[in-house]
């Protein structure tokens, strides 16, 4: 009989091979369908600002992946340290710079270094910047209290560990930061065939 | 993903739903709400003193 924690390792390792090649798919051939939306017609469905879309980098908005706004609820300031965890090619981020202004900070985190080095680049190519580092969500590569908000968009619900993940949202937020992140949430149990198939997870 | 942010020791947690959010794939969004599955913005506080 298997272990369940060596099985869950195992379906772990299966899904971030999913999760990578998935993503990084919609990176690369942004023109094909998938069974979400994504690119502008997301962003726009999920109410981003014409003038964020008009401005960002083509590559960064027609890769966009999230599942809602979180900027409608961050509330960010200028001066204020960002992370966005599951940077993706950026599109959040490079808004989150903007809002932030140069006083502030940006630092994007992702399973797949190569989205990392297209996310630093597109926030390149419209003047701003920002840091992203290459982990997981439930070991996130930064120090405690680094961060005054924390956003993501449609990350956590890829996790089969989100107690842990939650654990270090706390962590690397300083006290009295805040988090504004959009997610999947379901009102039944997923079925066993659901989440031991990865291609469904990573979805 | 309220109660565990709760349980963490979050405050001021509050979540609404994301209008709008849907599968493009009719088959994965029918299976989508036999599940009540939605996609919900959260925000979350960590205390002063925590």
């Amino acid at each position: 009989m298997t272990d369940p924690v060596q099985q869950q390792e195992s379906l772990e390792a299966v899904l971030k091979d999913e999760i990578i090649r998935m993503y990084q798919d919609v990176a690369e051939n942004p023109q094909a369908e998938y069974h979400f939306y994504h690119g502008r017609q997301a962003a726009e469905l999920f109410g981003y600002e014409t003038a964020w879309l008009d401005r960002a980098p083509a590559g960064a908005v027609a890769s966009f992946a999230g599942v809602g706004n979180p900027h409608l609820r961050s509330n960010l300031q200028p001066g204020e340290t960002v992370v966005d965890l599951g940077s993706g090619a950026g599109l959040d981020s490079i808004i989150a710079s903007w809002r932030v202004g140069p006083s502030g900070r940006v630092i994007g985190v992702d399973l797949n270094p190569a989205m990392c080095l297209k996310a630093q680049a597109n926030a390149a190519a419209t003047g701003t910047r920002m840091e992203c580092r290459e982990g997981r969500m439930e070991d996130i590569p930064l120090a405690d209290a680094t961060a005054d908000v924390v956003i993501s968009n449609g990350v956590i619900n890829l996790s089969f560990r989100k107690r842990r993940v939650v654990q270090e949202l706390h962590r690397i937020l300083k006290p009295g930061g805040r988090l504004a992140f959009t997610d999947i949430v379901s009102a039944k149990q997923l079925s066993q065939s659901i989440v031991n198939d990865p291609k469904l997870w990573a979805s | 993903m309220f109660r565990l942010l709760e349980e963490t020791g979050f405050t001021r947690v509050k979540s609404v739903v994301v209008p709008g959010f849907r599968f493009r794939k009719q088959s994965t969004q029918n299976s989508a709400e036999a599940y009540g599955v939605k996609a919900v913005l959260f925000t979350a506080t960590r205390p002063a003193a925590g």
